[in-house]
């Protein structure tokens, strides 16, 4: 049986309200699996425990009860950490460090130096677009490029786990399609992603698999198809259809099959996200 | 973007590179990048008031005697180096991990496999680091100036039309008074009780929840440090503070036990005043601050291990 990238078990958390007699479940028996290779939408609204289990997975914030596991090794313990790479919600790097100053630190952090170090720097500003402002600081970094230094830190030593919490929080659509595509591309090279978005478009165009948290309770969890297809309707979509073929189909569901409505008949839509790159992409330049 | 993503690695890094306890190189690494950030906030720059000071403070005593003016040039250094160390210390390290806790950037360090212990030893190195080459600017500034003040004397000595025996007693007092060993003794202590606050506000920073009240306790600590020798003195002449008393067992020594006594730091007073002090007077203190420093270090992990971030 393979070990699972993440293992959570009955996790509970419970914050204590200072001055207060009163405590805060900010999670309550928690289970979950994420395979390895898959990337995991974990959902919710504000305040639904989502960056809480984050926390604990990443060993930031020890569970109350129960208990968190990377590829088989208690996330609490700091050795866990070799596999994974972490990008948090709006993140702030050392704004005084260039993106290779940036790289390289979290490269030391990870036990890398010389030559390793350095080809791991440039293989990685060049992943993530950023070659051209490798001696900048990040102090002059737009938005967009500091989630895109944040991405290529969380991957400086190859993990096998990465977490992102808002990835494409506040950058502007074509950036957000980069990073979509970024992370398209990690689960091409087989790494798991746990990612966190309110951006559901962007969840279900990229995710395996989701989990639907509402008051730190699980409340729907599967694979996305499962979850969101509509059991009892079937979509066909045709190419240079004629009015008359599409009239003569009208007619012959309701002549032979007296047991099948016709739901809507109308054009598939391209999404707005979709329709703005193709406008724009001819004219932006990119930071 | 590039077009293309290249494929992994047949080994990944995370397994080539095998985890450690306690590293060295990640201590350095978080050590070198805090000295790193606090040089480019351009902390230095108060490097150039003590530059006018020793500049301002040469040229005000210059009509006194050079006995006299060496004595005010090495009271004004030597303290001016004291005040900014300490205050350099407690201002640059309170920022340190409330900074990276509000800007999430503690949350990408301690995610890559780094214990805290190593975090909190590789921020205060850093601060280490940064009042080493505070002092020793400092040292050299005073050094410069010295050697000025003696050039200058030296020169009016020599021209002033003296015997020869008068010139060279002059000159063996000049240089006697100017050059005095015992002043890199001081300058080692100012250096351990920067450290020792350096500590104690890293310490007090890993369970305040503001800059603002980790710079008041620490400064606070400076003066109950600097009053609680006083204050055990004058108990223990007066018998308030008799031993096991409730004085004792309920204030002093739970103060004791929290603040340092930077009391012990005052022999650096006693070093500049031209005094003879025991070399193991001064091991004695640096040892002193030395613990502390430990001690405030060891504590501050005890309260940040436990810390929820």
């Amino acid at each position: 049986m393979t070990t699972p990238a993440i293992a959570i078990r009955n996790l509970t958390k419970v914050f204590p309200i200072p001055f207060k007699r009163e405590r805060l479940v900010a999670v309550r028996d928690l289970s979950l699996e994420v395979a390895p290779g898959q990337v995991y939408g974990l959902l919710g609204p504000n305040g639904s425990g989502k960056s809480t289990t984050m926390k604990i997975v990443l060993g930031l914030v020890p569970p109350t009860a129960g208990s968190t596991e990377i590829f088989g090794r208690d996330s609490q313990e700091v050795d866990s950490h070799e596999e994974v790479g972490f990008l948090p919600e709006n993140p702030y790097f050392y704004k005084y460090l260039t993106g290779a100053e940036t790289l390289r630190f979290y490269g030391k952090l990870c036990g890398l130096s010389g030559s390793t170090l350095r080809d791991k720097t440039d293989e990685l500003l060049k992943l993530v677009g950023l070659e051209h402002a490798r001696d900048r600081r990040l102090g002059g970094y737009s938005k967009g490029m500091l989630q895109r230094i944040g991405l290529a830190q969380a991957l400086v030593q190859e993990p096998r786990l990465l977490v992102l919490d808002e990835p494409t929080a506040g950058v502007d659509p074509q950036g957000s399609a980069e990073i979509r595509d970024l992370i398209v591309s990690f689960k091409e090279r087989g790494m798991t992603v746990l990612l966190c978005s309110h951006l559901l478009g962007q969840v279900q165009e990229i995710c395996d698999r989701i989990g639907i948290l509402a008051h730190g309770v699980l409340v729907r969890e599967g694979r996305l198809e499962d979850l969101i297809s509509i059991e009892d309707q079937t979509e066909i979509i045709f190419r240079d259809a004629s009015p008359e073929l599409l009239a003569e189909i009208q007619a012959l569901v309701a002549r032979s099959y007296p047991k099948t409505s016709l739901v809507e008949t109308r054009k598939p839509r391209t999404t707005l996200e979709r329709y703005f790159l193709d406008v724009t992409s001819g004219s932006a330049s990119r930071d | 973007m590039p077009a293309a993503v290249e494929s992994p690695s047949a080994t990944p890094l995370a397994r080539k590179v095998k985890h450690r306890f306690f590293s060295p190189a990640r201590v350095w690494a978080l050590a070198t990048n805090t000295l790193t950030e606090l040089v480019r906030l351009k902390v230095f720059y108060f490097l150039l008031i003590f530059a006018l000071l020793q500049i301002g403070s040469s040229l005000l005593f210059v009509r006194f005697t050079f006995q006299g003016q060496f004595q005010m040039l090495k009271d004004t250094s030597l303290g001016a180096m004291s005040i900014f160390t300490s205050m350099l210390a407690i201002l640059a390290t309170a920022n340190l991990l409330p900074k990276d806790v509000e800007d999430r950037t503690l949350y990408t360090i301690l995610a890559k496999p780094v214990p805290r212990f190593e975090y909190l030893t590789g921020k205060l190195l850093g601060v280490f680091l940064l009042l080493l080459i505070s002092i020793l600017v400092m040292g050299a500034m005073f050094a410069v100036v010295l050697w000025w003040r003696v050039h200058v004397v030296a020169g009016e000595i020599l021209s002033g039309g003296e015997p020869p025996d008068a010139v060279n007693q002059n000159l063996s007092e000049l240089y006697a008074s100017a050059y005095d060993p015992a002043l890199w003794a001081g300058g080692l202590i100012i250096y351990t009780k920067a450290a020792l606050l350096a500590s104690l506000t890293l310490f007090v920073s890993t369970f305040a929840t503001s800059s603002i009240f980790t710079i008041s306790v620490s400064v606070a600590g400076v003066f109950i440090g600097q009053l609680l020798g006083t204050a055990r003195d004058y108990w223990q002449t007066t018998g308030t503070l008799a031993p096991n008393s409730l004085l004792d067992v309920a204030f002093f020594k739970p103060v004791v036990l929290i603040f340092p006594d930077l009391q012990a730091f005052n022999l650096v007073e006693e070093i500049i005043a031209g005094a003879h002090v025991a070399p193991w007077l001064v091991a004695k203190t640096i040892g002193l601050g030395v613990t502390y420093v430990l001690v405030y270090l060891f504590a501050g992990y005890f309260m940040f291990a436990k810390r929820e971030i």
